[in-house]
């Protein structure tokens, strides 16, 4: 099943609730894509959050980048972040058809 | 995926949030057609399985009324662990594992890994979210 799992709740539950739901899914063989939201953007800088780590791995999972909005706010914040976890955020495709998706989840 | 494909209720939402009215109705709406239906309760959704939560008469009892359904159509309501544990909804395996007083786990919801809603997934099922 191919799903959108978006994280847009600045909360350190909320964040990490969705991601350990798209990794399980995606370990299960599911076509999971993240979109991380700007007010998510405070816990992925904190090096000490499960989000952090979790972004981290995607690439472990088999997971693509995951898309940030593609505004000067996200170049900013991916300049800031470590290689490795920059490596892992993509910008946001120009046009994303939402019908490819079976599923968005937000959280 | 087809119409005839199982129902999967991923609900996400708090009690007290308009949508997890909208998933019981949706629920008791499509087990008059069909027998199988799969319920999985995640993050705030958790909460629907408390049974210390504390509500005002005149409010629609959403935790009595998944029990109803479960009683009359043998559905199985599942929780995610995680999310229930915390969230301070624990059933007695649980606290014992875990070293908590106590236990507030309403009966017919039933605290599962969040492996199972991927098994769920990979049947042909028609995912729908609240």
């Amino acid at each position: 099943m191919k799903i959108l799992i978006q994280l847009r709740t600045p909360t350190e539950m909320a964040s990490y609730e969705g991601c350990a739901l798209a990794l399980t899914l995606a370990t299960f063989g599911h076509d999971i894509q993240l979109y991380l939201d700007a007010p998510v953007f405070g816990l992925l800088m904190q090096p000490t959050s499960r989000l952090h780590g979790m972004v981290q791995s995607l690439e472990l999972y088999d997971m693509p980048a995951a898309w940030l909005p593609d505004d000067v706010f996200s170049g900013w914040i991916t300049a800031f972040l470590p290689n490795d976890l920059a490596a892992q955020l993509t910008f946001i495709p120009e046009i994303v058809d939402s019908a490819q998706f079976e599923q968005i989840l937000t959280f | 995926m087809t119409t005839d494909s199982i129902p999967l209720l991923l609900i996400t939402a708090d009690p007290s949030h308009p949508l997890a009215q909208l998933a019981l109705r949706y629920a008791q709406a499509s087990l008059q057609h069909n027998p199988s239906l799969n319920v999985f309760f995640y993050g705030d959704g958790a909460h629907t399985a408390n049974r210390l939560r504390w509500q005002s008469a005149e409010q629609i009892n959403i935790t009595q009324q998944w029990q109803t359904l479960a009683t009359e159509h043998a559905i199985t309501l599942s929780v995610c662990v995680s999310t229930a544990l915390s969230r301070g909804i624990s059933d007695i395996d649980n606290s014992g594992r875990h070293q908590l007083q106590g236990d507030n786990m309403a009966n017919h919801f039933q605290l599962v890994g969040l492996s199972e809603l991927a098994i769920m997934m990979q049947n042909d099922c028609r995912l729908i979210s609240f």
